[in-house]
Formats: C-alpha cells, structure tokens, sequence
C-alpha cells in the first residue's frame, strides 16, 4: 500500500525525472542490508532447503541425495518413535502450559494484591530468578533434587509425610514426564508472573471503582474484570507456552540421553530430529520430521488464534 | 505517588491479617524457589559429597571444602568456556544490536521503498522455529569449514528481526525534525544515525544487550551442534559433555561446584540490573 501510494506521488510530483530509485532509497537498503542478508541467508533459505532435503534420501552431510518424494514423511508417520515423541511433547507441554498459567495467574494476583512495596519487588525478583538459570544448570540440579532414592531432597521431604517409598522421579518411565513438568514449571513461573503483574498493572482502575459501586466484592471484581481483561494476555502465554512446549530438547536430552530414557517416555519430537540429523546421518527423515513439526505447530497456533476471535465475537 | 500514599497510611494504621497471610504464603512459595540454589551451594562445598549426595540432607557441609571447586576447574576446563561464552556474547550482542539499531533506524526514519515489505518479510521469519532451520545452517557452516569457529554464532547473530522491531518501535517515537536538522547543516546518513540517534537509543540498547545476553549465554542446542572441539566449547555445552560422558547423576558436589560456577555471571548480572532485567522481560513479552 504505501509503497504504490509513494510511487503515484513521485510520478506526479517530478514526471521529468522519473528517479525510480531515489539516494534516500539506496541509503535504506544500505541500512537494511545486514538484516536483509541475516534473514535471506539464515531464515528464507534455510526453510527451503530443509523443504529440499526432505524430499531426498541423503547420505552423510551431502545435500544432494535421491528424490524420494514424500517417502520419508511417510516413514516419519509411521514411526512408532515418532508418535511417541509427539504424545510425549504434547502432554509434558499442555501440563506445563496450563500449570504454568493457573500458577503464575495466581501468583501474580497475590503479588499484585500485595500493599508492602519492598515485599512486592522482592518476591518478583525471587520468583523471577529460576528464568535466568540455562537448562542446562536446570536439569543438572533438578537430577540430584530428584534423585531416585531415599538419598534424593524430595524424597526426603516426602517421607516425613508418609511416602517411605522413593519415587524414581527420573528412573521410572511412568513419573519422568510429570517431573519434567514440575521441573519446568519452577524455571518458568517467574516468566509468566512478571508479564501478568504487568498486565495486571494496566487494568484500568475506574473499572473496579465501577464494580465497588454496583457491590462487587474483591473475588468478584477478579473473576468479573481483571480475568476477561488480561484475555490477551493469557492467549499470549498459551500461543508462546505451546510454541515452546513443542520445541523441548535440552533437558530430556542431559537427563534421558538421545533414546529419551527411561523407556522412551522423554523422547520428545526435537530429539527425534537431533538423534536421526546428527547420530544417525538421516538428514531427510529429520527435516521431514522437523517440517512435520513446524504444521504442528502453525495449526495449534492457529486454532489458538480463532479460539481467541470466537470468544470476542460472542461477547 | 498512590502506593506511597497508601504504604504511609499502613504504617499509621494496623496492618490487616490479609496482608500477613498474603505476605506469609509469598514467602512460603519463595522458599520452594530458593531451596535448590542453597541446596546447590551446600553440596558444592561438601568434600563429602564428591561421590554420593550425603544422607540426610544436610543444611551446612558434612566436610566444608572448596577442594571441590578446584576439582571442578581442573576436571572441567570452566574458565576456558566461560571466556569463550563471554567470547562468543560479546560478538553476538554488538552483530545483532547493531544489524537491528541500522535497519530499525532505516524502517524508521528513511521510508525507503519497500520498507514495509522488509519489515513484514522479517518479522514474518520469526515464526519458523529454529529447530527447523538448524540441520540446512548445520549443513551450510560445515560446508564453509565454520564448525568450531564462532562466526557461526556471529553470521546468523545479523537475523535479529526482534530486535529490528524493538529499535524501530523507539526510534518511531523519536523526533524526524532532529534529521531534517543535520541534514540540513550537512550531515551524512551515517553521522545522524551514529551522532544524532544512536545516543538517544540507550535505553532500548540496554534492553537488547540484556535479553541477548541471556540467551546466548543459556543457548545449548546450536553450540552443540557446530562445536566438536572441547577447546571451543561454550560454558552450557561444556557442562553438559562433562555430565553427559561421564554419566548424570555422578560426583554431586564437582558437578553442583561447576553449575554454580556456570550460574555466577547471569546471577550477578541478575543482581545488579534486575529492575531492568525484569522491565526488558515484560517489555518483549507484551510486544510480542
């Protein structure tokens, strides 16, 4: 649009000299060009050839390989392991997202609702504090905290009430998702409850004055107002939660190694592309894999997006 | 000037119960937050504990040491990878703020043709996720002869689109007439944006080097993917290789001694900008 309005002005205003390309414009694509050549050669041409490589059957690090059409989509759909990797994505996902969000909702209310400023900062400051720590540190510490035995921290803590049987929190093929869950949650909270707090900040305040008004208490005014006016902002979390959910590698990977033990229950769909890309030099089977992930995850952005416009056109 | 207000009037009067409770049960949670750091750093002390965790858990070392952190600087080359991390986020930070502070001042205040065809097609680009990206850049900094060299981090460090749109948001809002001024008195496009606008964009400078500091700092996948020699190894993917070849789970108080090593640079940083870190956080979090 501006760029055809700016080009009928230039034809009106100096017809003689028909400069289609002005100094300015040279200038801004000066400017530009390091973007422009950072997204060229690391975005759009990367997405292509992975669309490429995934219709061939490559060997080793070669890009040129047989065309085998959508072959190696087929076998990645028919990959038992494959499945596997996805249910486990999603559940570790949806119960870290929706855990995550409650939590972090409630959190943020009670920190919001909080009148002693000094206490207000410093429990943002310490519940945000687990979000700079790597994965890496994560998963590590997380190994020792649950560690399988009676010597484990959390095992301890649980005997005083009455489990005095330890929990193979990362051994046992059953517990390791919900672990890996609890895990993320206490790294992620902090993320959450600082964007609510801020959310909650910008409700606007003539609203709860209107609420006391009509006799609303403080549970009514949260359910009422500050819950359908953060809407966008929980839909944000859930979009950006899911996103992030679908991509996890790292800590599966320090704590269940590339077969994503115990038991396969924390191969997730990223591993499945790392171990078939880089161990087993299937190139074409883990951009089939990895592209299958990216619908996934545009669908499921998708649907989250029309979830949202449903709602607000039944209001 | 309300809150202040209303914390005065607090001091004056009785405190409510709600508030105690609120405050009590903040704490509470604050306390499940906490207990692995100190649970982190009372092992990392622990001669004890090289071996096996000690039983029961102990809340002061069973043999206070700092031998244990010396093994873990010998065993774990970790001043080698932290200076390498510091390294490859020093080179990261100015590629990728300067790429975003250029463009953005370019989408901002030149109006070139096509400008908003650029923006779109880049911040169209944020949403193919990485993973999908990483085996054709794999393939492509292989083929260059770039694996275990940091211009793999520096060359993809030019795709900043987030930032583009964070250094485009604030310059929007800075005065064009400041432009139209020193071009007037006959100054180039480089000197305005380096003279006149450069300076004024501290704040969303600061904003960048923080969030990018965090995540090359945390980042695990792509150096694990482009760094085969142990002596290039960035602080994440060299704790990882130690746990990973040596086994999870094994010589507790050398592995939690190195992760707490791994954590002092971002905790300190977190120490000293935490307002800012936090207002950053939010910030991208709400535009995006």
């Amino acid at each position: 649009m501006i760029l055809s309005n700016e080009m009928n002005a230039d034809k009106k205003m100096t017809p003689k000299r028909k400069k289609w390309f002005t100094r300015n414009d040279w200038t801004g694509y000066l400017f530009s060009a390091p973007l422009i050549i950072g997204v060229l050669a690391f975005a759009i041409y990367p997405m292509f050839a992975a669309l490429f490589i995934s219709f061939h059957q490559t060997s080793g690090l070669s890009l040129n390989g047989k065309w085998v059409g959508l072959s190696n989509y087929r076998y990645a759909l028919e990959d038992p392991v494959f499945w596997q990797a996805l249910t486990n994505t999603f559940l570790m996902g949806v119960l870290s997202v929706v855990l995550g969000i409650v939590l972090s909702f409630v959190l943020a209310s009670l920190i919001n609702n909080l009148k002693w400023n000094f206490g207000k900062n410093f429990f943002k400051a310490v519940y945000f504090l687990p979000n700079v720590v790597s994965a890496v540190a994560t998963s590590l510490l997380f190994s020792f905290l649950f560690f399988p035995s009676k010597e484990g921290l959390l095992n301890f803590v649980l005997s005083w009430f009455g489990v005095h049987h330890p929990i193979g929190w990362f051994t046992n093929p059953e517990v390791s998702r919900y672990s890996i869950v609890l895990m993320s949650l206490w790294g992620a909270l902090g993320y959450n409850t600082i964007i609510f707090l801020a959310g909650l900040q910008s409700v606007p305040r003539d609203l709860y004055e209107a609420a006391e008004v009509d006799g609303a208490g403080g549970y009514k005014k949260w359910l009422h107002i500050t819950i359908p006016y953060l809407r966008p902002i929980f839909v944000f979390m859930l979009i950006m939660g899911t996103i992030g959910g679908m991509k996890r590698f790292t800590d599966v990977w320090l704590i269940g190694g590339t077969a994503g033990n115990p038991g396969g229950s924390l191969m997730t769909v990223v591993l499945y592309i790392y171990r078939n890309a880089f161990l087993a030099s299937q190139m074409g089977l883990a951009t089939a894999a990895s592209y299958l992930l990216f619908i996934i995850i545009l669908v499921l952005t998708a649907v989250m997006m029309l979830l949202n416009r449903r709602k607000d056109s039944l209001d | 000037m309300i809150q202040t207000a209303d914390s005065k009037a607090l001091r004056r009067k009785k405190i409510p119960v709600s508030q105690w409770i609120l405050a009590i049960v903040l704490f509470l949670g604050s306390f499940i937050m906490i207990v692995p750091f100190l649970w982190m750093l009372v092992t990392s002390f622990d001669w004890g504990a090289r071996l096996n965790i000690t039983f029961p858990p102990k809340i002061w070392p069973e043999e206070p040491s700092i031998r244990t952190y010396e093994v873990a600087f010998t065993n774990i080359k970790m001043f080698r990878y932290i200076i390498n991390s510091i390294i490859v986020s020093a080179g990261v930070i100015v590629v990728s703020s300067l790429s975003a502070l250029l463009s953005g001042y370019a989408l901002s205040k030149l109006r070139f043709k096509g400008a908003s065809l650029v923006l779109l097609l880049a911040l169209s680009t944020m949403m193919i996720p990485f993973e999908m990206t990483m085996i054709p850049q794999y393939l492509l900094f292989s083929k260059l002869g770039l694996l275990d060299n940091y211009l793999a981090f520096y060359l993809p460090a030019l795709n900043y689109a987030f930032g583009t749109f964070l250094a485009k948001a604030f310059i929007d809002q800075l005065p064009s007439s400041l432009r139209e001024a020193a071009i007037l008195d006959g100054a180039g496009e480089f000197t305005v944006f380096g003279r006149v606008y450069l300076p004024l964009c501290t704040p969303i400078i600061a904003t960048m080097i923080i969030l990018l500091f965090l995540g090359v700092w945390n980042e695990m996948l792509w150096p694990l993917l482009v760094l085969k020699n142990a002596a290039k190894y960035t602080i994440q993917i060299g704790l990882a290789m130690f746990t990973y070849n040596n086994g999870i789970n094994q010589q507790p108080s050398i592995i939690m001694a190195a992760t707490a090593v791994s954590l002092i640079p971002v905790v300190v940083v977190y120490m000293f900008l935490q307002r800012y870190i936090i207002e950053s956080i939010a910030l991208s979090g709400i535009k995006q």
